[in-house]
């Protein structure tokens, strides 16, 4: 097959499926006259109008930036108390079943209590980011630290590699396959809870404009949020993608460089 | 040198007596070779002189001072050439970070890096990450990393176990020129009878385990060594034979 046939196949591979359902979409749309399921074309017409308007600025952004805000202290907090506990046994033994407790408890019922200790502002949201992101980044970073190499470690102690120069060496190096599997974990964690701190007492973000245009009956705006809600998680996505590959290169390269 | 004087090693948990009572010394500048049957503490060994198993009882002692933790300047070539390379690091900053703990200045240290990579025939792979060689390959940058750290005292745990025969004579006859080269004190503990004699000045048998020290056997061969001539040596076998004899004794013990 010649280059121009591969990059068309290739698209089609990759637009194939959306359009279908797109498609299926419109059909669907077309013979009901369910009020509740606007036509692509018109959702896509919301789309323009409400969201490259200032609602960028008074909704979109600044439910990025509690995300964002949440997923750095989670961050910071996860693999701090996770490389502490993973490279104490006796710490390890006495967080761990606690540890299990916390992660069990389903993150969106924390938004009610939160609200009454740290209010309704932006730093209950953050805060509720925080507290769901946490655990997978904490479990596994303990996971990954614990599980470093006990000749890599020896190697270390042989040659004088101690303190913070083997945190950054050994520790985190060694532990990143398991620590960027949690990070994973946790941004999908956070949009969902992005969303839903915003749908308890909030006057803004795309969690509290979904909702308002659903009490409104502004259908296809709804559902344009819910358009780029998906749109925004599949974006992050693929840029975490890409930090992944470059953090893990060696890993990768290790798995398949071994023939 | 290096001392070690009634070492006694007794696994805490598993109430097992790894090393009974190993007493021997190694002379600056000698390369003395360390075997046994398998299973007698070798590696116990190995760690208690290397500072990384606390003994149950006796000493260890290099250039005069007991050994409580790793020796500021001992190097060790672990068996697992696979485990002892950090993977996320290339070939030259392997052998680089050691010296860069050591807060060596950068042209020494380049210097350093360059000069034992080229002496273990590995310059023009410097920038590759250990996973992309060979495993004899990545031997060779574990003793490029414990040559350029400038140690007294160099540790080697049945460093080519893992490693086709081929690779393995040239390997021997690089640390042989290594040694020769720096002079530097090397323990270089085996399983492999034949690689012992011919790569030592002296022997140490251990016996099986609970372990003691059963024979300390100088190899009196030519100093030059070439893996064609002195392997066919008629004293190279009779030393062979006589150590082949002292293992099975040893295992028989048990």
């Amino acid at each position: 097959m010649n280059g121009t046939g591969r990059a068309v196949t290739r698209v089609l591979t990759v637009a194939g499926v959306p359009a279908l359902l797109v498609i299926v979409w419109q059909l669907y749309s077309a013979a009901s006259q369910n009020f509740y399921v606007p036509a692509p074309g018109r959702v896509a017409q919301a789309f323009a109008e409400t969201w490259f308007s200032e609602r960028i600025l008074d909704d979109v952004l600044p439910s990025l930036a509690r995300l964002l805000a949440g997923y750095a202290l989670a961050v910071a907090a996860g693999v701090g108390a996770g490389v502490a506990i993973g490279l104490s046994p006796r710490l390890r033994a006495a967080a761990e079943p606690v540890l299990e407790f916390f992660r069990a408890i389903p993150p969106p019922v924390l938004v009610p209590l939160i609200m009454l200790l740290a209010g309704i502002g932006d730093g209950m949201k953050v805060l509720v980011i925080a507290s769901g992101c946490v655990w997978p980044i904490l479990l596994n970073t303990v996971e990954g630290v614990r599980a470093l190499d006990e000749v890599l470690s020896d190697t270390c102690r042989m040659y004088g590699v101690r303190g913070l120069s083997r945190l950054r060496h050994l520790v985190l190096r060694g532990a990143s396959p398991q620590i960027m599997a949690g990070l994973r974990q946790a941004l999908s964690i956070g949009i969902i809870l992005m969303v839903i701190s915003e749908m308890f007492a909030s006057s803004s973000g795309l969690g509290f404009t979904i909702v308002l245009f659903q009490r409104g009956f502004q259908i296809a705006e709804m559902w344009s949020g819910i358009l780029l809600l998906g749109l925004l998680g599949y974006v992050l996505a693929l840029l975490f993608r890409r930090l992944e590959r470059r953090v893990l290169s060696w890993h990768s390269g290790r798995g398949v460089g071994r023939a | 040198m290096l001392e070690v004087s009634g070492l006694r090693k007794v696994y805490e948990g598993r109430r097992v007596e790894a090393l009974r009572e190993v007493t021997f010394q190694v002379d600056a500048g000698e390369l003395v070779c360390v075997i046994g049957p398998s299973g007698c503490g070798k590696t116990t060994l190995l760690r208690c002189v290397a500072g990384l198993l606390p003994p149950t009882a006796g000493s260890v002692k290099v250039a005069g001072a007991a050994v409580t933790g790793p020796p500021p300047r001992m190097a060790v070539v672990f068996q697992e050439y696979g485990r002892s390379l950090f993977p996320w690091m290339t070939v030259r900053q392997n052998v680089e970070l050691p010296l860069k703990e050591k807060r060596m200045p950068a042209g020494r240290r380049g210097e350093l890096v360059a000069g034992s990579l080229a002496a273990v025939g590995l310059a023009d792979v410097a920038d590759a990450h250990p996973w992309q060689l060979s495993g004899g390959m990545q031997q060779r940058v574990a003793i490029a990393r414990a040559v350029a750290y400038e140690p007294q005292v160099l540790l080697m745990d049945e460093p080519f176990a893992a490693v086709d025969a081929q690779t393995r004579a040239d390997l021997e006859d690089l640390v042989l020129a290594l040694w020769r080269d720096t002079g530097v004190t090397t323990l270089f503990v085996t399983h492999d009878i034949d690689e012992a004699v011919y790569l030592g000045q002296r022997v140490i048998v251990l016996s099986g385990s609970p372990t003691v020290v059963m024979e300390d056997l100088k190899i009196d061969l030519p100093p030059e060594r070439d893996q064609l001539t002195t392997r066919s040596l008629p004293r190279f076998a009779d030393l062979r034979g006589h150590l082949y004899a002292q293992i099975q004794r040893a295992r028989g013990d048990r």
